[in-house]
């Protein structure tokens, strides 16, 4: 089994929460089979227009070195956030909503992030095995 | 003179703490993330700072004169945690058991115990109730404002349009000191930067928070709220809140003390805050500032020539350069009358309501026909 450091969908219908959590790759994650929680996600911007995200970095590299992996959307994150490079994935998907926006209005792009919430709830939820094509 | 009297035993109280081998006069013990680099060693009689930024170890470091401009704004912090300067307030302070130990409905506050004791056993109960009633005299260290965090990390440029929000992280690692955390905030346009102190201050507060603060500002401390409570009287209460509230560098901090303690000057109701933790920073303020005149007058009004004395030396150990502390220096025989009266010939900004205090004061000496230090 696969120890991954990834997202466990919390909160409630049309109100997402994620916590960033240790925990074997292809387990529910509602499971109750969490090794440990080492942070949390918000995904719903607050008054102040901020997504809180918070991380325990001494736990998140004590894991690391026991060989947990990071999933694609938690790298991400931790690549925003400057504990890793930026993910690839991260200035495609700049690129893309750019090229929407000059496209399509303003709200179109709010329309894209509530999509990518879903995909993250998604990607957390059934683990696809093989990995993913490179996009362009 | 029933108050003055009252005054008189508490600063009696507190000099006979302050002389006695048991307590050591401490500066006010780190119990605010700001005063994580002041350090004091009561053992000797100097005051060693750790490194600052790019500063040198420093001993006994002087405070000039205060300029209130942006690139030279000298911080009061250090002419504070000197210990000649410590000893003064402490003394100025006075301990008012009474007072200290007054009764506040508040939660956690019981019942009085009763108890029958021996003349023995009250005395060291006394005496330890005394000690206790000093750490709760630490008086909230007066510094400078704060500097702004402006430190920019990475430029993403390439990363505009991913997020329409900022994305805010914090470090929760366990036994890491609130001042240490690390908080970064990716923008919009990509770039990721430090948090700034308010940023740091709202999401420290969501993560770790702390009993008595409220996450933004209090209604009471917007201006108009604030006066009305001034107005009301509340000094202590707003002072007491300001300092669960903020940090001690904090502007906003620095905005409502100073104001509270103008208001005080204003109405000249020094006495309320007399025997509290409050009392050190603000003589503190008016020292600093050089306004001492109004507070100068109101103890000599007191017939208390210790508490003048105090205060003109505490003038003296602030602005060394001015023009009395010269004069005092080449007077070293001089009584206490005379050290006040210097100061009120050479810098004291409303000199002619100084020295007629000090005028109706010699009267009231010479009525009671006594020339000696009087409580």
């Amino acid at each position: 089994m696969a120890l991954a450091i990834r997202f466990a969908l919390f909160g409630c219908t049309n109100r997402p929460f994620f916590h960033i959590v240790v925990m074997e790759k292809r387990r529910a994650q509602r499971s109750g089979k969490i090794k440990e929680m080492i942070g949390s996600y918000d995904p719903m911007p607050n008054q102040d227009n901020q997504k809180l995200v918070a991380v325990d970095f001494q736990k998140l590299q004590q894991w690391l070195g026991f060989g947990a992996v990071p999933t694609k959307h938690v790298a991400e994150l931790l690549g925003l956030g400057g504990f890793y490079p930026i993910h690839p994935m991260s200035y495609i998907k700049a690129k893309r909503k750019r090229k929407l926006m000059e496209k399509q209005p303003a709200d179109m792009q709010a329309k894209e992030e509530t999509q990518e919430t879903a995909a993250i709830q998604v990607n957390e939820d059934t683990q696809p095995d093989s990995t993913e094509d490179a996009s362009q | 003179m029933a108050a003055s009297m009252k005054c008189a035993w508490a600063r009696c109280l507190s000099t006979i703490l302050l002389n006695s081998t048991k307590h050591r006069c401490q500066i006010s013990q780190p119990l605010y993330a700001s005063c994580s680099n002041i350090t004091g060693d009561s053992g000797n009689d100097e005051i060693i700072f750790r490194k600052g930024e790019g500063g040198t170890d420093q001993t006994r470091q002087e405070a000039g004169p205060a300029d209130d401009t942006k690139k030279h704004r000298r911080d009061p912090g250090k002419a504070f945690t000197d210990v000649r300067v410590q000893k003064i307030l402490l003394r100025l302070t006075g301990l008012d058991l009474d007072k200290v130990y007054e009764y506040r409905a508040a939660k956690g506050a019981g019942v009085a115990k009763v108890a029958l004791m021996s003349d023995q056993q009250l005395k060291k109960v006394y005496e330890s109730a005394s000690y206790k009633a000093l750490r709760k005299l630490q008086m909230p260290p007066v510094l400078g404002a704060r500097e702004p965090i402006d430190e920019v990390l990475s430029e993403d440029p390439e990363l505009e349009g991913l997020n329409t929000s900022k994305l805010v992280f914090i470090d929760i690692s366990q036994r890491v000191p609130l001042k240490k955390r690390t908080i970064v905030v990716r923008e919009p346009n990509g770039t990721l930067r430090k948090a700034s102190w308010e940023e740091r201050d709202v999401t420290l507060q969501k993560y770790f928070p702390q009993s008595g603060r409220k996450i933004g500002l209090p209604r009471m401390f917007q201006q108009d709220n604030l006066e009305c409570m001034l107005d009301d009287g509340k000094h202590e209460y707003i002072l007491n809140r300001a300092c669960s509230q903020f940090e001690i560098d904090d502007p906003e901090y620095i905005r409502v003390t100073q104001r509270t303690y103008e208001h005080i000057d204003g109405n000249g109701k020094f006495e309320d805050l007399r025997s509290t933790r409050h009392f050190g920073p603000m003589i503190f303020y008016f020292t600093y500032y050089k306004k001492i005149d109004k507070l100068l007058v109101a103890f000599l009004e007191e017939e208390s020539l210790e508490d003048s004395l105090d205060l003109v030396k505490l003038y003296h150990i602030v602005h060394p350069s001015c023009k009395s502390a010269e004069k005092v220096a080449s007077m070293p025989d001089a009584t206490p009358l005379e050290i006040i009266r210097a100061f009120a010939e050479m810098d004291a900004t409303q000199k002619s309501l100084v020295q007629q205090a000090i005028q109706t004061y010699e009267k009231e000496c010479d009525s009671t026909g006594s020339t000696q230090l009087r409580r």
